[in-house]
């Protein structure tokens, strides 16, 4: 078993071209996914969305909606007519405007419905989702406090029309006191509080975390994995074409060994490329690897374990080599998409995100979430640990299951 | 190429490998049909028969890479399937095709399958030191298989199947899609092997290959062994004694069909000249002339020649070696 994976490994590090490009595309690809998804930097926030105010009421409330709005982090104002809002979007360089129209100030005040709008590209519906929860709760938060104190004078209004409109004019004075009473107190910052609804990230960009990087390493690092496994586990099929198949089958050695020594070498090779990802991406990219080391040790073990045996799985049910290149390229482009290797699973629905659990990739990369996104200790990751290991156990059984019954028609 | 000399080769003394009543089928088609065999320790044994006739299936079934559907082998005695490890530990094989590495160097390959054989280290070594010697090859041993002649190659292949001292070596045709000379160089190293003792089954189906190397030769046709002897056993049972060859220059389709015709099952027909297998060479060779003459057959050259064991294959089988 360990001759046959010695000798596989000599055969891979003598293709030092082929070694250079199995590390190099993964790493080329990489360094694209973490600039597309913006993840590039230790300590960079993610880039803020641009959006463009259409102020048309230019009154003190609509002012104090565009300061709040601006000091969102997640935001990027800029005042624009409408006019030129709209021509901005139409070519694509911004996503949205918010508009709000001439009578804003005196609508939230009458607790009447908000003339306002916004408008926006819908081609762009992912950075809306990002751009609503950004947009939401600050704006509703400074309407809302005016707009209860429109609807209360209102209210005492239609529910008291015997009311002189003396009478009316100090119950309107003493709400408006009660409103102006709080100001600068703490009871108003108490009721502020209260009224906003509270949005608080149980997730977030904690030291050294960064989404966006690590769904671009943990997510093309594994699906390139699985390519590259493929590849190693198809040298089987090479030996029977060969004809060295032949000539290992009448050594002294059992053909479960042969099968096992050919997976010892695949898995030495994974291990070497995810390694060679993370050590790249802890060098170039920044990301801080020694986080949790005995955790992402472990779990670059077991995702190389789970991928091997897929590599091996592959080419003990095939025929040929041309089967496993064109199988394995479907099966790793379908389990990659459902995974979320290819794009991040919060953007898929909720069937996609209920398939994702039959891939090695969905485990291998919530492993690694575990390790830089969420920060979970070693314990808490390990049920992934084991579930990529139950995943190995099972395609390695099928293999060798099937390895043995195909062996005539190998030979 | 010099080959080393060692010390001629005992007389055979006992049983090597006793193979008895196998058979193989693959589905509906009988590959191998109550294959009788017993090879003497320091035989030299050929296994001649046209392509498809069965050869490498005995070599697999015998080598233990496939299990025959009936049957038993013992090697030394004792029991292939009881004592698989054991045995193939005894059996080295030179495969037809060239089973090896190219990305990797002649050492580098003969140290893989001698390690898969349990031999390490300095042993292991001294082996790959003195088979390259032996085949001629010791100045090449660091270059890639990749970059050596068919030649080369199968010599290196007979290495690979001799680094763990077998008893018995299994060669598969091992001179096929090499040139002349090649092909001699390998004869002088089977018999070479020969000379120091080793037991060896040489299949082939060039007739000249197993007159030239083999004690006792057994003729296979469609899985079963139709005779079996040495070639002058084989050739004292055969009622046929002598070829007439006749090489001609205008190569007629219909007087070749004549002459087929009636001498069927007597007659080879090759590119430019016809092999007549005869019991009694004078008595024909008159009616044979005549015949070319009739079909206006132009002969350039006529040829008395003792029987060969194509001739034998024919009266055998009614067929061609190269059928």
């Amino acid at each position: 078993m360990f001759t046959i994976a010695l000798k596989d490994i000599k055969q891979y590090f003598k293709d030092k071209t082929a070694v250079f490009l199995s590390l190099l595309l993964p790493i080329a690809l990489i360094t694209i996914f973490a600039l597309m998804y913006g993840g590039i930097g230790k300590s960079e926030k993610s880039r803020p969305i641009n959006l463009l105010f259409a102020d048309q009421d230019k009154t003190n409330l609509s002012q104090e909606v565009f300061a709040t709005l601006d000091a969102e982090e997640g935001l990027k104002l800029e005042s624009k007519t409408y006019k030129e809002a709209e021509t901005l979007i139409k070519k694509g360089k911004r996503t949205a405007v918010l508009v709000l129209y001439k009578g804003f100030q005196d609508s939230v005040e009458a607790g009447k419905k908000i003339p306002m709008e916004l408008f926006y590209d819908e081609a762009k519906e992912i950075e809306m989702g990002l751009l609503q929860q950004a947009l939401w709760s600050n704006l509703f938060g400074v309407t809302m406090k005016k707009g209860i104190k429109g609807k209360v004078n209102t209210w005492i209004k239609d529910k008291n029309p015997d009311l002189s409109d003396s009478e009316i004019e100090d119950i309107q004075a003493q709400v408006a006191e009660q409103f102006e009473g709080f100001n600068n107190s703490e009871e108003q910052s108490e009721i502020e509080e209260n009224s906003e609804l509270p949005m608080t990230a149980l997730v977030g960009e904690k030291k050294n975390g960064n989404l966006g990087l690590v769904q671009a390493i943990a997510g093309i690092a594994i699906m390139m994995l699985l390519f590259s496994v493929s590849a190693s586990g198809a040298s089987l099929l090479k030996e029977k074409e060969d004809g060295t198949f032949r000539r290992l089958l009448i050594a002294p050695v059992s053909p479960s060994g042969i099968l096992y020594g050919k997976m010892l070498s695949t898995l030495f090779m994974a291990v070497l490329q995810l390694s060679v990802m993370f050590l790249y991406s802890w060098l170039v990219l920044g990301l801080d690897i020694f986080i949790n080391l005995p955790a992402l040790i472990l779990m670059i073990l077991c995702a190389a374990i789970a991928c091997s045996s897929f590599g091996i799985f592959m080419a003990s049910v095939c025929k040929s080599r041309k089967q496993v290149e064109s199988l394995s390229t479907l099966i790793i482009l379908v389990i990659s998409a459902i995974g979320g290797s290819m794009m991040p699973l919060f953007f898929m629905p909720a069937i996609m995100k209920k398939l994702a659990v039959i891939s090695v990739n969905y485990w291998a990369m919530e492993g690694f979430f575990d390790i830089f996104w969420r920060q979970l200790p070693l314990i808490e990751i390990l049920p992934k640990m084991l579930i990529l290991l139950g995943i190995a156990a099972v395609l390695t059984s099928i293999s060798v299951i099937s390895f043995k019954r195909n062996l005539l028609k190998m030979v | 190429m010099k080959l080393c000399k060692l010390a001629h080769r005992e007389p055979y003394t006992n049983l090597m490998l006793v193979a008895k009543n196998l058979s193989k089928s693959y589905k509906e088609v009988k590959a191998l049909t109550d294959v009788n065999l017993n090879i003497q320790k320091g035989e030299l044994y050929g296994m001649l028969g046209p392509n498809g006739a069965g050869k490498t299936t005995t070599i697999s079934i015998l080598s233990s890479l496939l299990k025959p559907d009936e049957g038993e082998i013992l090697y030394e005695e004792k029991s292939l399937y009881q004592n698989l490890f054991e045995c193939k530990k005894l059996i080295g094989v030179v495969p037809q095709e060239i089973a090896l590495y190219e990305d990797l160097t002649a050492t580098e390959n003969l140290k893989f399958w001698g390690t898969m054989y349990g031999i390490k280290g300095k042993h292991l070594q001294n082996k790959i030191d003195e088979l390259l010697e032996f085949l001629g090859l010791a100045d090449r041993k660091n270059h890639k298989i990749k970059t050596y002649s068919g030649g080369m190659k199968r010599r290196i292949n007979i290495a690979a199947a001799l680094l763990h001292d077998p008893k018995i070596v299994f060669m598969d045709e091992p001179t096929v899609g090499i040139d002349p000379q090649s092909r001699n160089l390998i004869f002088e190293v089977i018999e070479e092997l020969h000379s120091r003792g080793l037991t060896m089954i040489y299949t082939t189906h060039y007739m000249e290959e197993a007159e030239r190397l083999c004690d006792r030769i057994g003729i296979i046709d469609e899985g079963r062994i139709i005779a079996e002897g040495s070639l002058d056993e084989l050739k004292s049972n055969s009622s046929i004694k002598e070829e007439i060859h006749l090489k001609y220059s205008n190569p007629n389709k219909n007087s070749l069909g004549q002459l087929t015709d009636r001498y069927k099952g007597q007659l080879l027909v090759n590119e430019d000249h016809l092999i007549l297998s005869s019991s009694k060479a004078n008595a024909d060779l008159p009616e044979l002339i005549q015949l070319c003459s009739q079909t206006e057959l132009l002969l350039d050259k006529i040829d008395i020649r003792s029987l060969s064991l194509e001739s034998i294959f024919l009266e055998l089988t009614g067929k061609s070696l190269r059928d």
